[in-house]
């Protein structure tokens, strides 16, 4: 190993002049502030949602809420840590007993799903500054087919699936690498992601929110949560007179209209299909985990041992070498460390793809079973998993206008 | 926050330019008390000049943030000017390889973003980027 610090090669001087040594001070942000001003602010502003969605229903509350949230937590604090990112450090808080997970960080995770499961997704109405950016450039929603909604709305399953398998595999943060929104708001970042993130952003122009509802993984988490809301949102206090005005006005396609579901086919063919898809269920679970975990030894070269081990498969020119290669040998690591490193790596990466397959799998089969159990609804109806709470529809009801003259 | 051990580093090169940040957040530090104060200095000269005097082609210092102020006979004190740092490291190496090892990259703290998983702690190649308390303050290298 080379000694690098402090070799001494030349003693110290002694000063004849009666030379000081200059103080020198590095700045530190004064981030503990911050990070609890953090965490005022969103426990502050989901309750302002949650009072304006349930109580005096009031879409222009919400909309300021959105406008605080893309400046402050958006632009000021340039977005990290976010709840969705903090998904990944709660994963490797689980696994792995050195990390220590810092208290901000849980309550970023914790906080909007126990808003959730009382008051529905009052986060993603207008606190988090990805989903309040989506929702301020939006101004048209051209509705996309109730089939490809559906099959797009897995993605978020998938993403979060290899979130909690990169993570639980200390080998990347891949909710971060990849947040499309993070360099607009840094206003700088590699050309890719500003590509990926402004092309979002156009997209979210004409169609509702497109990452929050086909790319989000916490979206995901917060779907199952708040359909067991305690408090559900509701387009209006009063009857509803099925006007269609609200589920037109709906960003993510979110009501749902009655009669649409009616039955076509006869009962016997729909029971049957379900007990099918229940009977699948397993079979699907089971089926993902060998999936992904036959694959795991491709995926494993995300972590970084892993990644040396295959850079150091070939042989180099002096040079020609990889960084990666010269530090290794300059480091005196030695080949067989490395080799156990990765075996283990491999080995958790094969238990981990398992899970995480059988969660996606699972997933899969659970959506088929929702999307073929059919209800019957008289009136308009917010479907609460994919109600972002956004308060769009509440102008939109003319039950709601009649309270203002009255 | 962020912090790299400077016993790890071996100077890639790579904090400067995979810092999220257009000019990345690791800049030179320099331990003074660890500094030989020498006039032939290997991070303020480049290797094998033929003169010692401050035209740009004997710098180490791709951008001039290095400055010297002459002590006293045969000192000197060098001084990083931060805002010229881009952190590519060229001195440290120079003054590890040739130097008491003064000389220093460090996350500097008032400028990283304290992103939830640092761009270049994945990328380095020696594993010298971890998450520090806060308390704990900078990993410097002054109290060698």
């Amino acid at each position: 190993m080379l000694n690098l610090l402090g070799v001494a090669r030349f003693p110290k001087p002694d000063f004849t002049s009666g030379y000081q040594y200059p103080e020198i001070v590095h700045g530190m942000p004064w981030e503990s502030f911050w990070v609890w001003l953090d965490v005022v602010l969103l426990v502050g502003m989901m309750s302002l949602v949650a009072w304006a969605v349930h109580r005096r229903p009031s879409r222009k509350i919400i909309f300021s809420v959105s406008i605080v949230s893309v400046l402050y937590f958006g632009f000021f604090r340039t977005g990290c840590v976010c709840s969705i990112g903090s998904i990944q450090n709660v994963v490797l808080a689980l696994v792995d007993n050195n990390y220590r997970l810092p208290f901000v960080v849980l309550l970023f995770f914790l906080l909007p799903l126990l808003f959730a499961i009382f008051f529905g997704r009052v986060f993603c109405a207008g606190v988090c500054p990805m989903g309040a950016l989506q929702e301020l450039v939006n101004v048209r929603n051209f509705r996309i087919s109730r089939a490809v909604a559906s099959a797009l709305s897995f993605f978020p399953w998938i993403y979060l699936g290899f979130a909690i398998l990169y993570a639980a595999t200390r080998s990347q943060f891949i909710i971060c690498r990849f947040d499309p929104f993070i360099p607009i708001f840094r206003l700088s970042g590699d050309v890719g992601m500003i590509v990926f993130g402004v092309s979002l952003l156009v997209i979210s122009i004409f169609i509702g929110r497109p990452f929050c509802r086909f790319l989000c993984p916490y979206g995901a988490i917060l779907s199952v949560v708040s359909s067991v809301a305690t408090k559900r949102v509701e387009v209006t206090k009063k009857s509803c007179i099925n006007c269609m005005l609200c589920h037109n006005a709906c960003p993510v396609d979110a009501i749902r209209e009655p009669y649409a579901n009616k039955v076509g086919e006869s009962r016997m063919v729909g029971v049957r299909r379900v007990l099918l898809y229940i009977m699948l269920l397993p079979l699907l679970t089971i089926g993902g985990g060998w999936l992904l975990s036959s694959q795991s030894d491709t995926l494993s070269i995300a972590h970084r041992d892993v990644y040396l081990y295959t850079l150091l498969q070939n042989n180099y020119e002096d040079k020609n070498m990889p960084t990666e290669v010269e530090a290794f040998y300059e480091m005196g690591r030695s080949i067989d460390e490395l080799e156990t490193s990765v075996m283990s790596v491999r080995e958790s990466f094969n238990r981990w793809a398992w899970f995480v397959g059988a969660l996606m799998g699972f997933v899969l089969g659970w959506k088929l079973i929702r999307l073929s159990v059919k209800r019957t609804r008289k009136t308009y109806e917010i479907e609460p998993s994919a109600c972002v709470a956004c308060g769009k529809c509440f102008n939109y009801c003319p039950q709601n206008i009649s309270v203002k003259n009255e | 926050m962020w912090q790299i051990d400077p016993e790890k580093c071996l100077q890639c090169g790579r904090c400067q330019t995979e810092c999220v940040l257009s000019v990345s957040a690791v800049k030179c530090f320099h331990a003074n008390q660890v500094c030989g104060y020498c006039d032939l200095c290997g991070g303020y000269y480049r290797a094998n000049v033929k003169e010692l005097n401050t035209a740009a082609e004997n710098m180490m210092c791709p951008t001039g943030a290095i400055t010297r102020l002459f002590v006293e006979e045969p000192y000197f004190e060098y001084t990083i000017d931060e805002s010229l740092c881009n952190g590519c490291g060229k001195c440290v190496k120079g003054c590890s390889s040739f130097g008491n090892g003064s000389l220093f990259l460090q996350i500097q703290q008032e400028l990283c973003l304290n992103c939830n998983e640092c761009k270049i702690s994945k990328v380095c190649v020696s594993g010298a980027i971890q998450r520090v308390p806060v308390r704990q303050g900078y990993k410097l290298k002054d109290h060698a």
